[in-house]
């Protein structure tokens, strides 16, 4: 148990545990509704083109379909998969639900609605398809340089921004420049649950859908502007989520399976599979980005120039705000007396970018951190010290969104890992000469706490206590497996002195629960987590309100232990919660609620610190990652465990995003890693026992200090192993993934 | 065609499709859906059952191969109403996030420990290494495996 709480910092099962380990939980992929529909997906086979003629007669005489839909019977109305409001900046609306002008392999072109799935599937694959085939840009330098072939009407340029502030200082000392560029490539989420959701139009005009999504109010939006229906008559559920790691978080499949429940006039499902989910849905944009800095020879930091390019493939969806995030991450990790970042992002022929775990940190902080490296090496400093003079302090100003850095703790981070992980003496041993070399590496990584400053960031809540002294904590959750739900519950028990299972805490359904704009932007626990806690302390001095009453003393003499109200100094003068919660009932006629709208108040830098240890064999170019520390600092972790489990699952994402994971586009547009079997996730005997430790200071305005894990645990994982990979072969590799093939031969041109 | 199987303890005789793959068979026929299907070819492992005592995928087994044959699906993991204690202490382990993963781990696990009660941490995680798991990079699988392991 931590120091001076009941409950916060434990370790709890995730509260639906029993029903997972069981079977017994629901996913969309289990749910029935009755006479559903099954829908299947027919996908562009070419990268570029013009879709000529559709033949679906073979296709309809399959027994079983209803409907086979393709642009020549839906509207050609555009949606933006990101708009989470109405209004909202940087959402072009260009994505309609089947493409007449194909642009990417994978796009949509048609899709089937039959009473089974395999009936589906067969007609699906029976439709004839003529394309006429146009030009395909299919790398970002193409789509520049190519004046004519234009894969959107504005042209191929997305969006640009620049960012310049501080000055450049005066330089008292000799200074180096050093200069780097680092690619990261376009990845699959790989949640394992494949992508789902189900509509339903009922006769009364009601949109019903349920949906593992990130934002139900989102969807909402997209669908009532969509089909020009009342958001009052638009339900959107958030039903169980077999993760999403962002690769949900977009408002993707909602708008055609609505369309298609409304044209059939019965439930429709559309599933995905493997293939689909990772050639259709979305990817983490593959980013190009120079660096430039300027350093003093003692190791301080003048100026960083870089410059990035987004691959957005074919539509705009979130790109133009993923681009612009890349600006606002690395001085929240650095001081830096002159930053100026440009960039862009550009359409090209390939499947869909868009958001994932992160939000452009991953791809900013990994060539931040792979170039730091080549700084330190060429001043030749030891990286941690190098890095020790130059990261922030507590409530430093990041002057790109001058706003605080908060309670910001990496520079703890980094030394007590360091410490932790004997950095000092395994960096100076030798990486060895013969066939296998070792090598340790260490990266920093940022990120944010919601959307304060930029963004609607409020939440509101209800929470009852109901007959028994039990609790109903009413929320818009979305938890994506990680457990969100359980931690509302810990914050709520918390502050009521209750055990955790005697609180139902709800997910997200637009008709009941009340505004939340949705689980992105690292803003669950700080934001909502507050909101939980605001919620239940009002509820508090409800209760105590009501005790007063009953026990006929002022309020200010009572307190709150293990479930009873108390008198102080008096055992006995005492009243359970369910002797409360009757009594007000029975005789204040009244019941006992709170409804709390909480809007953030700041938006403080999360950060992490991690450390990995690599073998090579430079015989056959494979890495291994042979030990691991992840340090967060947190400010404080609500649910250990699942904290720790947030850090460990991250950094197996960041060794396949070093490593392995691409999804690579051939020369005729086609993903050669279409499946699992051809997209490598690090399976268990590849994974390093991962260590955590966590720093918390409590220092910010989360509940009980707590700050967010999700996304900075993914932020600086790759750079560490990177370094590490550098490290053990005296490279500068900056080309990701560090597949066996480029280890060799830069092992070779060595 | 008819087939004649024991899924669970309990024996089933059925008239199917000599196409139909398992899994489907599973969920859709005797609708025991914990079985997840991730990939449909074999990599993933969210699908994996018992048969016979070994860990199978059951995207890749048509279901006339189960004829006569013994399955253990993840919903036969907890015999009357108690959990199996690989199932507790995948709870107690917070080895359970989103949970997709989840069933096929156990089948795998429990197939496991059913031939090799005390296995080491290698040997673990080559009995895993079909499992994958984007949530938990895997530690607290292994540490609920070996628990269970070092028990008895
Ligand atoms: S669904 Fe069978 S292995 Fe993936
Ligand atoms: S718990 Fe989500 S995939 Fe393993």
């Amino acid at each position: 148990m931590s120091k001076g709480f009941k409950y916060v910092g434990n370790t709890f099962p995730c509260s639906d545990a029993a029903r997972k380990v069981t079977g017994d939980l629901l996913y969309g992929t289990d749910m029935k509704l009755p006479h559903l529909l099954h829908a299947k997906l027919l996908l562009s086979s070419i990268p570029h083109g013009i879709v000529k003629r559709i033949d679906t007669s073979r296709a309809e005489k399959v027994p079983g379909v209803i409907k086979i839909f393709s642009h020549l019977n839906a509207p050609d109305k555009m949606f933006n998969s990101f708009r989470i409001i109405p209004g909202q900046e940087l959402c072009i609306e260009d994505e309609p639900l089947f493409s007449r002008r194909v642009k990417y392999v994978g796009d949509r072109v048609a899709a089937v609605a039959a009473t089974s799935l395999a009936a589906a599937r067969e007609a699906a694959a029976l439709i004839d398809v003529e394309y006429e085939e146009l030009p395909a840009l299919l790398t970002t330098e193409e789509a520049l340089s190519n004046k004519e072939v234009k894969i959107q009407p504005g042209g191929n340029l997305a969006h640009e921004y620049e960012v310049d502030v501080g000055e450049v200082p005066f330089k008292a000392e000799e200074c180096i420049t050093v200069e780097s560029e680092t690619q990261t490539q376009r990845t699959h989420h790989g949640a394992l649950e494949p992508h789902v959701c189900l509509a339903y139009y009922d006769c009364s005009g009601k949109l019903t859908v349920w949906t593992p999504t990130q934002g139900v109010f989102g969807v909402r939006t997209v669908l009532a502007e969509f089909f020009g229906l009342s958001y009052s008559k638009v339900r959107v559920i958030k039903i169980p989520m077999g993760g999403s790691f962002g690769g949900k978080q977009e408002f993707l499949f909602e708008p055609l399976t609505a369309f298609m429940a409304m044209e059939t006039k019965r439930p429709v499902k559309l599933l995905l599979d493997r293939e689909e989910c990772i050639i259709h849905t979305r990817v983490r944009p593959a980013v190009k980005t120079k660096i430039k800095t300027v350093v003093t020879k003692s190791g301080k930091l003048q100026e960083f120039t870089a410059d990035s390019t987004l691959d957005a493939g074919a539509f705009s969806g979130s790109a133009p705000d993923y681009t612009s995030s890349l600006a606002l991450k690395v001085t929240k990790l650095y001081r830096i007396p002159h930053y100026k970042h440009t960039g862009r992002a550009v359409y090209t022929n390939t499947v869909k970018s868009g958001g994932a775990r992160g939000w452009a940190a991953p791809e900013i902080i990994t060539a931040t951190e792979v170039h730091m490296d080549q700084v330190a090496r060429k001043l030749k400093m030891d990286p941690v010290e190098f890095r020790l003079q130059n990261l922030v302090h507590p409530y430093d100003l990041d002057l790109v969104l001058n706003l605080s850095v908060g309670d910001a703790r990496v520079i703890e981070c980094l030394e007590r890992g360091a410490e932790a992980f004997h950095w000092k003496e395994r960096y100076n041993q030798g990486m060895g000469r013969g066939r296998y070399r070792r090598g340790i590496g260490a990266a920093c990584g940022a990120h944010k706490n919601g959307m304060y400053g930029g963004f609607v960031d409020c939440t509101s809540m209800v929470m009852k206590m109901n007959e028994d002294g039990s609790f109903n904590l009413n929320a818009s959750l979305h938890d994506v497996g990680c457990g969100t739900v359980t931690a509302m519950g810990i914050i709520a028990a918390e502050v009521l002195d209750v055990d955790p299972n005697l609180i139902t805490v709800t997910e997200a359904d637009t008709e009941l629960t009340g505004y939340d704009p949705g689980c992105y932007g690292s803003r669950v626990i700080y934001n909502v987590g507050a909101c939980a806690k605001e919620t239940a302390e009002k509820l508090k001095e409800k209760i105590l309100e009501c005790a007063a009453f009953i026990l006929h003393k002022p309020k200010e003499y009572l307190i709150i232990e293990n479930g009873s109200v108390f008198v102080k100094g008096t055992e006995y003068l005492s009243l359970t919660y369910k002797e409360i919660a009757e009594k007000t009932l029975q005789e204040n006629y009244t019941d006992l609620s709170a409804a709390h709208t909480y809007y953030s108040p700041s938006n403080p830098g999360s950060y992490s610190v991690q450390f990995a240890e690599v073998e090579v064999d430079t015989e056959t170019g494979l890495t291994r990652v042979t030990d691991f520390l992840a340090v967060g600092d947190v400010g404080r972790a609500i649910n250990r465990g699942m904290v720790e489990g947030q850090f460990q699952g991250a950094v197996q994402m960041g060794i396949g995003y070093a490593l392995c994971e691409e999804v690579k586009i051939d020369e005729q547009g086609k993903p050669v890693n279409n499946s699992f079997k051809k997209y490598h996730l690090v399976n268990a005997p590849d994974m390093p026992d991962v260590q955590v430790l966590l720093i918390e200071h409590e220092g910010d305005d989360g509940p009980f200090g707590a700050k967010s894990v999700g996304e900075i645990s993914a932020v600086p994982t790759a750079a560490a192993v990177i370094n590490a990979v550098n490290h053990a072969l005296g490279t500068s590799l900056s080309d990701m993934p560090l597949t066996p093939e480029k280890l060799l031969a830069a092992v070779k041109n060595r | 065609m008819q087939i004649e199987f024991k899924v669970n303890g309990k024996s089933c005789s059925l008239d199917i499709c000599p196409t139909m793959r398992l899994i489907d068979l599973l969920r859709d026929e005797l609708g025991l859906t914990g079985t997840k299907e991730g990939c449909g070819e074999g990599e993933c492992g969210a699908c994996t059952v018992i048969i016979d005592g070994e860990a199978v995928n059951s995207c890749l087994v048509l279901a006339p191969q189960v004829r006569g044959k013994e399955i253990i699906t993840v919903e036969g993991l907890a015999g009357d109403g108690e959990l199996d204690s690989l199932q507790q202490k995948f709870i107690e382990h917070s080895a359970v996030e989103c949970g997709f993963c989840t069933p096929g781990m156990l089948m795998s696990a429990k197939a496991l420990l059913m031939k090799n009660p005390h296995p080491s941490e290698e040997e673990i995680r080559q009995a895993l290494a079909g499992n994958l798991c984007r949530c938990s990079g895997y530690s607290k699988i292994i540490e609920a495996v070996k628990d269970v392991a070092s028990l008895s």
